[in-house]
């Protein structure tokens, strides 16, 4: 009969924070590593450049490491991760402005895969963004946090400094505005 | 399943792929890499919490309405507590002035009673109770 081995469980976010505080670099790439892509997608969604992807992603690990010691646990990491995202983005859009940087064309980026369904997806995905570059601050974020990354209006509360009943309203708004612009 | 369920799915649909194919092509073991070597090379930086802008902004609509009381209260007291001081302002303020307040501040803001959100009947700032105009302040710290 095969013996088998114990599989090790993966460390929880909290190990890994305190691995990286106790100077474990190691940990922090693996928080890069498990949180990288969705912080992305939120940050897309939000009107982030892909261009700037990279970079608005490397800052907001930067400072969120920097920050980690005033981290709770009120709420998950990556929900923390991606409201420090939030401000991030919002302090890049300052930094644009001034500059009058102009982001790459998103229609510049070699495409892959099927031309028309790409064609389709990026229509559909730009209806969306466009909808939600109108809304304010609060609204993008409670919907992306909610529509986006799934999470429940407890937990965005939790990040976001305000009440349950504050998240929906703003997500309620968000959902009907959205609608009007998209469809 | 009515005409409004369905337009709401599929409006979350389209949010839980929107950014997807951007975020795939991110070069993750690059990022990490490059979080590290920055982590190492940066000297950390102060953060300054209560010093953000929405804080600022709020304060200062506080002490426009409430007059020198507020600007004692707000501006002499240094570092965290000046948000303290606002809170304190929050609460001194009627629900017109609260009302006055939100209208001040540059975001676009609709709002609709908690209660009223199963029957998506939206009111307007003066349907709300001064408790609910309070809440509305704090969502917006940030």
């Amino acid at each position: 009969m095969a013996q088998t081995h114990p599989v090790a469980a993966p460390l929880t976010d909290a190990a890994l924070i305190a691995a990286w505080q106790d100077g474990d670099e190691q940990a922090a790439a693996e928080l890069v590593r498990r949180h990288a892509r969705p912080l992305a997608r939120f940050l897309a969604g939000a009107g982030a450049p892909e261009a700037e992807l990279d970079d608005l992603v490397q800052e907001t690990f930067i400072r969120a490491f920097r920050a980690v010691g005033r981290f709770r646990g009120q709420c998950q990491f990556r929900t923390w991760l991606l409201t420090i995202g939030g401000n991030v983005l919002k302090d890049a859009g300052r930094r644009w402005a001034r500059q009058r940087v102009v982001p790459l064309d998103e229609g510049l980026r070699s495409p892959h895969g099927d031309p028309h369904e790409l064609a389709v997806a990026e229509e559909v995905e730009g209806r969306l963004a466009a909808g939600l570059a109108r809304l304010p601050r609060m609204q993008r974020e409670v919907f992306l946090l909610r529509a986006q990354q799934g999470l429940d209006y407890e937990e965005i509360a939790a990040a976001l400094g305000t009440s349950a009943g504050a998240a929906r309203v703003h997500y309620h708004h968000a959902v009907k505005r959205l609608k009007e612009y998209v469809q | 399943m009515n005409d409004h369920d369905v337009q709401d799915e599929r409006l979350e649909a389209q949010a839980r792929r929107l950014g997807a194919r951007a975020a795939e092509r991110l070069d993750v073991e690059r990022t990490a890499a490059a979080v590290v070597r920055r982590l190492r090379e940066q000297p950390a930086a102060t953060a300054v919490w209560w010093a953000r802008p929405a804080w600022l902004r709020i304060a200062a609509a506080v002490a426009l309405l409430l007059g020198g009381d507020v600007v004692y209260r707000g501006v002499r007291v240094a570092g965290p507590a000046t948000a303290v001081a606002g809170w304190e302002g929050f609460n001194r303020l009627s629900s017109d002035q609260l009302r006055a307040l939100i209208q001040s501040l540059d975001e676009p803001l609709l709002v609709v009673p908690e209660e009223g959100l199963a029957s998506s009947q939206e009111a307007g700032l003066e349907d709300l109770s001064a408790g609910q105009l309070r809440e509305l302040l704090s969502s917006l710290e940030g």
